[in-house]
């Protein structure tokens, strides 16, 4: 096996399209992931032992199963049940919703960081629940987050190959299609890993500023 | 057990000039085969064991040639030449129907399992599918095939576009996703389809076989390259047994025609697009 260059360009515009997938997936399962844990987050704060006791035990559920294993319920076995979503939809939604679970704790180490008597400073104030948290609790608390959770982030971007399996045409899928038709595997899968790399890389470069900007600094 | 196989060796004898490959094999006792899960082709029952008619052609031939079995690895079709490229396997023995790119890349043995192209549709076909060609002129229609397949380059072939031409993971996925609604044919050769419709019991469902403007092909055993000799001496065994009527006895119960694979030949098909 060698290098061929020109089937090497040949075959990028095609795993570019791949890559574009990639992205989108990962950006929009990011979003997902962010709102649900925080709602994971509070609600597993609840006073109402009832609420709490039940987020805590499907958080639990949810990070104690594969990835993969919840991307088949969804995509084949919720269509029994009449929900039928598109295969992007159906990997954006699992990814999201596995990454929230995650996510959820990152939230709740945030919260739980800020000393208890920014808490009791609230009630002092006369603050009602949702000004406390949104004026005072969580821009605390989300700061600190940040590194966190751009790791979950890269981590999740490294996973999308999984989407494979719901039939999601992203870059890991293309480059299988390709090596396919042409029995080639080394400049597939290398220029998958090249590309990975490459965007991971700028990812770590974004990652060490935010931490700079944000981390451990308390407003 | 191996003056035995020495002693059987001599008796089967004109054996061309063995190469050490063989003797390998021999001496390890099994060959590591290629399969898919697509029965009537292959197939692995729910205890693990091997069957269909693929493999059950390979193993007769390599007892002759004094291996005593097979070991099976289930993979995708499109996985399976690079992984006997990569010597991860020592045959492919999986309904791996020959065309002229895939005889370039590996050597075949002649011709084993024929079988011609269908389409899994709802029953009553309501779209009235009966070539690549009539899904390509429907621009709401999506096709599910497996990757690497024969059915996926020849519905590309037929200009289907690639976004509506879903790459299947399995033949039970594929069905799934019809019965889901989220493709609107599903195409495999017309065995497999008969089998997984048989199956799946599923009475919404239909199979329209053969399919139009496409051609009928024949698998044979893929080897490496590096392993004509290999393939030489399987030729040899696999033509006693067609001419002994064994293969017949072998392949016919799972629905192939023997007569197919034996009326035509390696150097016909590879030239077949």
């Amino acid at each position: 096996m060698f290098w061929d260059w020109d089937f090497a360009i040949s075959i990028t515009p095609t795993l570019l399209q791949g890559l574009k997938i990639t992205i989108l997936a990962t950006v929009l399962g990011a979003i997902v992931a962010a709102v649900l844990g925080l709602v994971f987050a509070i609600l597993r704060r609840s006073t109402n032992r009832l609420i709490s006791r039940t987020t805590g035990f499907v958080v639990e559920f949810i990070r104690g199963t594969p990835l993969l294993v919840q991307l088949y319920f969804i995509f084949y076995i919720l269509p029994d049940f009449g929900l039928r979503l598109p295969p992007l939809t159906a990997g954006v939604i699992g990814m999201g919703l596995h990454y929230a679970t995650y996510f959820s704790e990152v939230y709740r180490g945030g919260i739980e960081s800020v000393a208890r008597g920014q808490w009791e400073a609230a009630r002092a104030g006369n603050l009602n629940p949702r000004q406390t948290w949104v004026h005072v609790i969580l821009p605390q608390a989300i700061p600190p987050m940040i590194p966190a959770m751009a790791n979950y982030l890269l981590a999740m971007f490294k996973e999308t190959p999984l989407l494979t399996a719901i039939t999601v045409m992203e870059m890991m899928s293309q480059a299988r299609s390709v090596a396919n038709t042409s029995y080639r595997y080394v400049e597939p899968m290398t220029l998958v890993g090249v590309f990975f790399l490459i965007i991971s890389i700028f990812s770590v470069f974004g990652l060490r500023w935010l931490e700079r900007k944000f981390g451990g600094r308390a407003r | 057990m191996k003056s035995y196989m020495i002693a059987a060796l001599l008796v089967a004898a004109p054996l061309p000039a063995l190469a050490d490959k063989l003797e390998d094999l021999r001496e390890q006792g099994f060959a590591r085969i290629a399969i898919a899960n697509e029965p009537p082709f292959t197939s692995v029952a729910s205890d693990g064991k091997v069957s269909g008619a693929g493999p059950d052609v390979a193993r007769e031939v390599f007892k002759r040639l004094g291996i005593d079995d097979v070991e099976a690895s289930i993979s995708e079709y499109g996985a399976m030449i690079p992984s006997l490229q990569a010597g991860r396997v020592d045959a492919v023995t999986a309904g791996l129907f020959m065309k002229p790119e895939r005889c370039a890349a590996v050597a075949y043995s002649q011709p084993i399992l024929c079988d011609a192209e269908a389409l899994l549709v709802p029953a009553g076909n309501p779209k009235g599918f009966e070539s690549y060609a009539d899904i390509a002129a429907d621009d709401s229609a999506t096709m599910g095939a497996p990757g690497g397949g024969t059915e996926e380059k020849l519905a590309l072939d037929a200009g289907v576009p690639r976004d509506r031409v879903i790459v299947v993971p399995d033949a039970q996925s594929g069905l799934k996703m019809l019965q889901d609604g989220r493709i609107d044919v599903y195409s495999l050769p017309v065995l497999s389809l008969n089998d997984l419709l048989a199956k799946s019991g599923d009475s919404n469902l239909e199979v329209f076989a053969p399919v139009k403007d496409a051609p009928v092909y024949c698998d044979g055993a893929a080897f490496n390259q590096r392993d004509t000799d290999l393939r030489d001496a399987f030729d040899v065994e696999l033509a006693k047994l067609k001419e002994s009527g064994e293969f017949a006895a072998i392949i016919e119960p799972y629905g192939f025609s023997a007569e197919a694979a034996i009326s035509t030949d390696r150097d016909t098909l590879c030239a077949q697009e």
